[in-house]
């Protein structure tokens, strides 16, 4: 797991046609950059498991905006949205950090290995029938990232 | 996409892969491809060593790339993704032997002491993004039941007038679906020392042996059986592909039409949107 053939065939085809759209975009346009030494690094997280506050906006289906998860937040106040039936709920429902690994960031900011832990994380819905409609959201969630003094972003898919 | 969007505006980015043939697609600037199910990006619930060595190996592609890489991550979930791991401890009856509603109100009945025992040990749950407070579960059933017995994909079934719901419809079926599924699937995983199941284990479950799983099927033929063809994409999100006995669950794109063309079509009135 998990590899398409690994899938039920509908499942299967339905994935590939979403990676066939990733094809669309210029890689070559996206530079080479890297960030201050780890040890130094501030790390934010962006999950695509529409998560977000019980009392912010849900996630509409295709909706390409982002929700701010405060790093402190109490874990009884993270719902997800998402829409996809089709992957595994059961051990977010037991631990988030299988999801939004927050206590991991802080376990490796304790031990030295990274310089910080964002106050804020992100979170997107994937599952997108048009991921080009995350062009805009993205420069922003970027602007909100340097306010916040990231260095660098630990993306994770459900 | 959202790492190339990000790197284009500055943010250094490095990310998770669950689907190796998406990132070889979309070429990200640094992935770590695990094989775990979808849903576990870090691998396995309460197992803080492995989740932070999968979250470290990722990091350390920042420091350690130096062009665009997908690098595999060497170790299996160490619950192997959880298949016959799993069996339903709590005896509940056969769901086919009475009425829906009764049936389906003795099934949460007999689980809300498990759900609210995970609830206090996790303290948390995931119930509620369809508006619905936990404490409203009665009216998630009655929503349920509603919707299984016609009432239709337009307005709120009088039964369950109450609750705050978040979504508009269709896809508000949808989130109160997913509601009483968690509600479930936390009561029955709450036991201490046992191994969640299995994604798949999970589903058989809920559709060979609970009336839940009668409940979502008969949404799924009320589905069929409505003239608007864009509302099959709903059943494709309340029964997962296999677990619908009269074909493909999400009932697929009108001869011609490309698949993602239709769902792009689709989205504003899935969404609510549409006048």
């Amino acid at each position: 797991m998990v590899r398409l053939s690994d899938l039920h065939p509908e499942e299967a085809a339905g994935m590939l046609a979403a990676a066939s759209r990733f094809g669309d975009i210029d890689h070559e346009a996206t530079p080479w950059i890297t960030p201050p030494p780890l040890a130094e690094s501030t790390i934010c997280l962006v999950t695509s498991a529409a998560l977000h506050r019980r009392d912010d906006v849900p996630f509409r289906f295709g909706d390409s905006g982002y929700r701010l998860i405060p790093d402190d937040i109490e874990p009884n106040d993270l719902v997800q949205s998402q829409v996809s039936v089709n992957f595994d709920r059961t051990h977010y429902q037991r631990d988030m950090n299988v999801v939004l690994p927050i206590d991991r960031l802080h376990e490796l900011h304790e031990a030295g290995e990274i310089g910080g832990v964002s106050t804020m994380h992100f979170s997107v819905q994937g599952a997108s029938p048009n991921a080009k409609t995350f062009e805009a959201s993205a420069a922003d969630m970027a602007n909100r990232m340097r306010e916040l003094g990231v260095d660098a972003a630990m993306l994770a898919p459900v | 996409m959202i790492s190339h969007y990000l790197q284009r505006n500055g943010i250094p980015t490095t990310t998770i892969s669950l689907i190796r043939e998406h990132t070889e697609y979309a070429r990200q600037p640094r992935a770590l491809w695990v094989p775990f199910p979808l849903g576990r990006p870090f691998g396995v619930a309460d197992d803080p060593d492995f989740q932070r060595d999968v979250l470290r190996s990722a990091l350390r592609l920042l420091e350690t790339a130096t062009e665009p890489t997908i690098e595999d991550y060497p170790h299996d979930a160490p619950d192997g993704g959880g298949d016959g791991v799993w069996s339903c401890s709590i005896q509940l009856p056969e769901p086919e032997l009475s009425d829906l509603e009764d049936a389906l109100r003795s099934e949460v009945d007999l689980l809300t002491p498990w759900y609210e025992e995970a609830r206090r040990r996790r303290g948390r749950t995931t119930v509620g993004i369809s508006g619905a407070q936990p404490e409203e579960i009665d009216k998630v059933v009655s929503f349920i039941v509603a919707i299984a017995e016609g009432s239709g994909f337009k307005e709120i079934p009088v039964s369950a007038q109450g609750p705050k719901w978040n979504h508009p419809f269709p896809m508000l079926v949808r989130f109160v679906v997913e509601d009483l599924r968690a509600f479930y699937q936390e009561a029955v995983t709450s036991q201490e020392g046992t191994k969640p199941p299995s994604q798949h284990d999970m589903h058989s479950w809920i559709f060979d042996k609970t009336a839940l799983g009668r409940a979502i099927i008969q949404i799924g033929h009320q589905i069929a059986a409505d003239d608007e063809q864009r509302l099959k994409m709903i059943r494709g999100l309340i029964v997962p592909e296999g677990f619908w006995k009269g074909g493909v669950s999400w009932g697929q794109a009108p001869p011609g039409e490309e698949r993602i063309n239709f769902i792009i079509r689709s989205r504003a009135y899935l969404a609510g949107e549409e006048g």
